[in-house]
């Protein structure tokens, strides 16, 4: 069995040379990789890439393998709060990620990403990508489904902010409870097939697609919303719960203007069932611009969810009236707008504004109304302590339509290796 | 239930703040202590102005377009050095949607990213050979 250019790429300081390893027949040792957790999840992953590895190596291609992390550890304080926990995951919270890619030639690539975070290690990302053309690649396994601008950089390490912006929030924001999370909390993470490409018609622009069928979000029959937990959690099986795909896509279009200037917009859609009788569908729609100038980034983003809910036999369940032709569904919107700029080689100044609005009928003990409303003000600094280090401060302003306003600050230190 | 600590009202305002202070305090003096970087977590301007123009240029498109959903931190701490491996992770990163990098500029990308992986090669030898020495003299 011949495995040609095996390259782990250790890094500087590892004790062995990976020049040394080239052309040996060699694979990834615990001495290498330091002491590995014990967690099933994290070695099944790896076991799973050392699999995809044999079979790399049986075919006599050239396998290349890289790992990368990052980590954030973060300190939300709300200022003016007697009991802040009532409402919010304050205090310390740490978000690690590692990801592990393979190359297999020059066409097949496997990626596995492991995450730590407020819900213990999970798999990010299990697939395998297959790419045929420019124009056509396939992607299978456990993934993110594209969708919208900040999916792409949802890496704490990746964007300025301590923070996700509200429409894609999981599970950090203020009365996170009462607004069952954001529009799409991200990563969402998903078992499926996609199917992708990028077209361009010059050097100047290009058209991007991605279609995917996956499980789907999940939730129980006759209830109020997504049940987000129960869509990632492994304790009703990281399986399908009602048969029927979530089917989704995203269009964008990109133009490189001068030297200097790139602008990026699309469109993102995906419509399925949340619960197990699959009577019950979500659609999920979003706009995005993203445009650079050289340093200086500007993003906005709009999203919008039309969810129905199940009708429960009790009456009284609902705040109104349930017999209308709108009140078995309701519709949650968002936004955010953002800009930053690197001021110098160890400071970076970030604004944004996000929100979310929610439209629609409601549980009758929900503290929500008919339709409530929340905006936020963040601003911020990153100070780049290394080029792979930096300290996140920001402040938030958080205007709530039915609640009392509040103000918070985060302090946080993201790496990443 | 007696709370151990307040951090409602004033002192919450007030831990606040020393938090920000502190934390900033400390970033200031880490960076003092660190050097800088260059920006967007890539090479000083003095260490892309030391380049030849044909590198320089192709870091300057590396730096604006790999800039766009992660610090350049991200390849320059990749560990890389192998030319075939980059080649591999430009194509990778090229179909990312929006990347904004044609076939063309992956090319051009490709003219640093090799210079790097030829000078990350030759640092590696010489810490190997240093290393070497240092045995012997053990």
């Amino acid at each position: 069995m011949e495995l040609k250019g095996f390259d782990m790429n250790c890094r500087e300081d590892d004790s062995e040379s990976c020049e040394a390893d080239k052309g040996k027949k060699s694979a990834p040792t615990g001495d290498k990789w330091g002491k590995l957790p014990s967690q099933p999840v994290f070695t099944g992953a790896l076991t799973i890439v050392g699999l995809l590895v044999g079979v790399g190596g049986a075919w006599a291609i050239d396998v290349r393998s890289n790992m990368a992390g990052s980590v954030q550890l973060d300190y939300l304080h709300v200022f003016d709060a007697d009991s802040a926990r009532d409402f919010v995951f304050d205090g310390f919270t740490t978000e690690l990620s590692l990801k592990l890619v393979t190359d297999f030639g020059d066409r097949t690539s496997a990626h596995v990403k492991v995450c730590y975070g407020c819900h213990g290690f999970e798999i990010g990302m299990a697939y395998v990508d297959f790419w045929l053309l420019d124009e056509l690649s396939v992607r299978v396994g456990r993934m993110n489904p594209r969708f919208g601008d900040f999916p792409l950089r949802h890496d704490p390490a990746n964007h300025r902010a301590n923070s996700k912006p509200l429409p894609y929030d999981m599970g950090r924001m203020l009365r996170r409870a009462e607004w069952n999370n954001g529009i799409l909390p991200i990563p969402y993470v998903d078992n499926g097939i996609e199917v992708y490409g990028t077209y361009w018609f010059n050097d100047r622009m290009a058209v991007d697609y991605a279609i995917h069928a996956v499980s789907g979000l999940k939730g129980n029959n006759d209830a109020f919303d997504i049940d987000f937990v129960q869509s990632r959690s492994p304790s009703l099986y990281y399986i399908d719960n009602n048969s029927q795909p979530s089917v989704g896509g995203r269009l964008a279009v990109t133009i490189n203007i001068g030297n200097y200037t790139t602008l990026t917009t699309g469109a993102s859609g995906i419509h399925g069932f949340y619960d197990p009788a699959a009577t019950q569908s979500y659609l999920i729609l979003g706009i995005d611009t993203h445009l650079k100038m050289d340093a200086l980034v500007l993003r906005a983003e709009v999203l919008l969810r039309r969810t129905e809910f199940g009708i429960p036999d009790e009456p009284g369940a609902f705040r109104f009236d349930t017999q209308g032709r709108t009140k078995d569904f309701f519709i949650k919107q968002g936004f955010l707008a953002e800009v930053e700029y690197p001021f110098s080689e160890w400071l970076e100044i970030f604004a944004r504004v996000d929100g979310l609005r929610r439209i629609g009928n409601l549980a009758t003990n929900s503290p929500l109304r008919g339709e409530s409303a929340v905006l936020r003000y963040t601003n911020g600094i990153n100070l780049v302590v290394h080029r792979s280090l930096r300290l996140k401060l920001s402040t938030e302003i958080w205007d709530f339509s039915d609640f009392r306003d509040e103000v918070v600050a985060h302090v946080g230190v993201a790496g990443h290796f | 239930m007696t709370r151990v600590y307040d951090l409602s009202g004033v002192w919450g305002y007030i831990l606040g703040l020393t938090i920000m202070m502190v934390g900033a305090s400390v970033g200031l003096f880490a960076v003092g202590c660190a050097g800088f970087s260059g920006r967007r977590g890539g090479w000083s301007e003095e260490r892309v102005e030391a380049l030849e123009p044909e590198v320089r240029g192709a870091y300057r498109l590396f730096a604006l377009r790999c800039s766009r959903c992660h610090t350049l931190a991200r390849p320059l701490s990749s560990g890389i050095t192998d030319p075939a491996h980059w080649r591999n992770y430009v194509d990778r990163m090229r179909r990312m949607p929006g990347s904004g990098i044609s076939a063309t500029e992956a090319k051009q990308v490709l003219v640093f990213l090799e210079y790097y992986a030829a000078q990350e090669r030759s640092k590696r030898r010489r810490n190997d050979t240093s290393a070497d020495k240092n045995i012997d003299e053990l």
